[in-house]
């Protein structure tokens, strides 16, 4: 499979502040790929960077075999992390300016235009003003910008920020509609969940380093899960012998049921096999680790990391809101 | 259409089809019509009607009967008069032939009524010679000059009108007004003081004044211009005004369309439509795009403004005043002046994320163009001169010198002019690049607005 994306090397810094450090990344064509990171981490640096809008101060970007995305402009579709639109414009005559700037045949605008509109729910609007939508709606109208041209390559950088879990799924089902066409799609998101539920591989970067690129699939086998959750169909049962299972390190309570630690090398079936046998379950499996305990894992270099370090770091990826720009000095 | 071409298009539209825009062109002519017609009322030079005393201490005795009759109401009113038709005179005759048409009649008929119904009525009242000079002054501080009674005491000095010894000066008067007495009053009151000691000193020499001013007065000519066209009778007026009107223009659609790019620049960074864009063209097309539309707003100004202008000078058989070569070289000037400005305003809105923001940075851009302003007068007086010539190369400010010279009376030599317009053209172009490195870093700047040092810094290193 060719590369959609291929970035060799790649620094950017403003000032003293490097954004981003000898980064290195491949996207392959047609594939989903989640860009997750704390904000700051770099993401938007570094998806500018990608769509040429901003130069890298060293490194190569090569973009769907062209050396810079200027040259492949009409075959990229790019929901930028800072929305705008032309808010006296009417909306339809606003996708018809982005549709042409983006190469749309005259013919195909309206028609496509339309269609559109319809397929998020907004085929009444074409005549408001675009400052009369809400928010919600105007975000839906700028994801629209982007596939208006039908690109190659759809770059989203936090397209799920702002809007309510009906509209979120709305856009997810066109971000995977997009995907089934054929479409590479890149999107960047400091909501890790997002990015675990509907991509195939995963880059993370963390202060403009990469920390982490694989597929889900390699990365939930490497990331081994080491904990099964239990809770006992008897809340009366005894659990004291638990811990003598082979295989089982450690149990400690959680809420109402127990936590058993599975000690390194030991086979989780053989041992909830054993689990089950001991300590009939009403519930029992296998805790699977979220991105975001993968991300603080990995940054922090172990799982013993001093608490406060851990705290800062959740507060990173989970901070929803902050949308604050690097100030470029 | 091109990118390059949508984007201007929709520049043009945007800034065109908007209610403040045509409300904009439509007033700025309208107070220009109301200007001319509510600055005369506003600025009336006829004294206002006052009725009062002046007291005259005559020491020469010869004076007083003819400040009276200088300051009868009926010579208060020919004078007016006088002057209504040396204004008369000066107005082209259409203007002239306008205004009677606006009047119903004679428009300087008019003039003369409504001045004779509003000049002042002062009676001239003499002081014996022994007459208390410090008790009448008194009397001054009583009531006001709305009131009437006494505006004024005079006293003509014995040696004003005979010298005492041979060789000596004359003598003259002392004036003692009251308080708040109008300038014009105060004026007229000069004048009849002044005329009268002067027919005095006349009489007294056994000269005769109508012969005196007889002799001295020569009417004054009007040329005639000679020109290839034919012969036609020099017009001052145009002559002064057209250089300044070509300069307006000039100026007019100039900062127009630079105020509308740096708007819309600004306003698209700060909606963040910016990265949108950015996301289809690159930076150059987009600026070039706005600078474009905004071109072709600036045309319509010239086009509104400059027909208006020329429709007027046609309808008063004017239009021989201008050559047409000057709308050539106003549409070749217009370019150069434009993408110089434009440029400018297009960088410093890119760098700045409010338009509060761009006050430091425009203020040099706007003392710039309050330069042409000041340079109209002298440059018109002395359009090849030192000073006109070495401006006529220094951009971004040539093309309005240039401008102003070539539509004075005395254009200034071919070559001259196709140099500024090299000149203009090589700023031009370098305005172009410098706002093309600026408007490709600061468009996606956000924070503190960057001063003019960092911007020569963005320029030096984009």
């Amino acid at each position: 499979m060719s590369d959609a994306i291929a970035v060799r090397q790649v620094t950017k810094a403003f000032g003293k502040n490097v954004a981003v450090r000898d980064l290195d990344l491949t996207v392959a064509a047609g594939s989903l790929c989640g860009f997750i990171g704390p904000n700051g981490a770099g993401k938007t640096t570094t998806i500018r960077m990608i769509m040429s809008i901003m130069l890298p101060d060293a490194g190569e970007i090569s973009v769907l075999g062209c050396a810079s995305a200027l040259d492949a402009k009409d075959r990229i579709g790019y929901l930028p992390e800072e929305r705008g639109i032309y808010k006296k414009m009417r909306v339809a005559s606003f996708l018809k300016h982005i549709g042409r700037l983006k190469g749309v045949p005259d013919s195909l605008v309206n028609p496509r235009v339309e269609r559109w509109l319809a397929s998020v729910e907004l085929g009444d609007v074409a005549d408001k003003k675009c400052e009369e939508l809400s928010k919600g709606m105007q975000q839906k109208i700028q994801f629209i910008t982007c596939v208006l041209h039908e690109p190659d390559l759809l770059i989203l950088d936090e397209p799920f920020s702002g809007l309510d879990p009906v509209n979120m799924r709305l856009l997810r089902d066109l971000i995977l509609q997009e995907h089934d066409r054929g479409t590479t799609i890149i999107f960047s998101t400091h909501v890790m969940a997002q990015a675990e539920a509907l991509c195939d591989r995963i880059v993370m970067i963390d202060e403009g380093r990469k920390v982490l690129d694989e597929s889900v699939a390699e990365i939930r086998a490497k990331y081994d899960p080491r904990v099964v959750n239990l809770e006992p169909l008897d809340p009366e049962a005894d659990v004291g012998t638990l811990s003598r299972i082979s295989g089982v390190r450690a149990v400690e309570p959680d809420g109402g049921g127990w936590k058993l630690h599975l000690a390194d090398r030991s086979d989780p079936s053989t041992v909830i096999r054993d689990i089950v046998s001991q300590v009939p379950p009403a519930r029992i499996e296998l805790h699977r680790p979220s991105l975001e305990d993968i991300f603080v894992q990995i940054v922090t270099g172990s799982a013993g990391a001093d608490e406060r370090g851990v705290a800062t770091l959740r507060k990173g990826v989970s901070d929803r809101d902050a949308t604050v720009d690097r100030v470029h000095s | 259409m091109s990118r390059v071409g949508w984007i201007a298009w929709r520049e043009f539209v945007a800034t065109v089809a908007t209610k403040g825009f045509i409300l904009g062109i439509l007033f700025t002519p309208i107070l220009i019509g109301v200007m001319i017609v509510v600055m005369p009322i506003l600025l009336d030079d006829t004294p206002p009607r006052v009725e009062g005393e002046l007291l005259v201490l005559d020491s020469t005795g010869v004076v007083v009967d003819d400040i009276a009759a200088w300051l009868a109401p009926e010579e208060v009113a020919r004078r007016a008069g006088e002057l209504v038709d040396a204004i008369d005179e000066v107005l082209p005759d259409a203007i002239r032939e306008i205004g009677d048409r606006a009047t119903g009649g004679d428009m300087g008929e008019q003039a003369l009524a409504a001045i004779l119904a509003e000049v002042p009525d002062i009676q001239v009242v003499p002081l014996p010679l022994d007459a208390d000079i410090e008790a009448e002054k008194e009397r001054l501080l009583v009531g006001s000059s709305a009131d009437g009674g006494r505006l004024a005491v005079a006293v003509i000095h014995s040696d004003a009108v005979a010298r005492d010894s041979a060789g000596a000066e004359f003598g003259d008067y002392d004036l003692f007004v009251r308080e708040k007495l109008d300038d014009r009053i105060e004026d007229e009151l000069r004048g009849a003081l002044r005329d009268a000691i002067i027919a005095g000193r006349v009489r007294s020499s056994g000269l005769d004044r109508a012969e005196i001013e007889a002799l001295t007065n020569v009417r004054r000519v009007r040329s005639t211009t000679v020109t290839q066209g034919g012969e036609q009778e020099t017009n001052e007026v145009i002559n002064m005004l057209l250089p300044g009107a070509f300069m307006i223009l000039l100026l007019m659609a100039v900062m127009t369309g630079g105020q509308q790019i740096l708007l819309t620049t600004v306003e698209e960074k700060r909606s963040r439509v910016v990265e949108v864009l950015l996301s289809a063209v690159s930076p150059m097309q987009l600026m070039a795009g706005k600078i474009l539309g905004q071109l072709c707003v600036g045309f319509v100004m010239l086009g509104v403004y400059g027909g208006m202008g020329f429709a007027a000078l046609l309808s008063f058989a004017l239009l021989g005043y201008v050559e047409v070569s000057l709308i050539f070289y106003l549409v070749i000037f217009y370019l150069i002046a434009y993408f110089t400005l434009g440029s400018a305003m297009a960088a410093i809105g890119s760098a700045v994320n409010e338009i509060t923001e761009a006050q430091s940075l425009m203020m040099p851009v706007m003392m710039t163009m309050m330069i042409p302003w000041l340079l109209w007068l002298p440059i018109t007086r002395d359009p090849n001169g030192i000073f006109a010539v070495v401006a006529s190369f220094v951009p971004p400010i040539n093309t309005f010198v240039m401008m102003l010279r070539m539509s004075s009376v005395t254009p200034p030599p071919f070559w001259q002019v196709w140099l500024s317009i090299a000149v203009g053209i090589a700023g031009a172009y370098a305005a172009l690049w410098a706002a093309a490195k600026v408007f490709r870093v600061g468009l996606l700047m956000y924070g503190k607005p960057p001063n003019l040092p960092t911007l020569w810094r963005w320029i030096r290193q984009a």
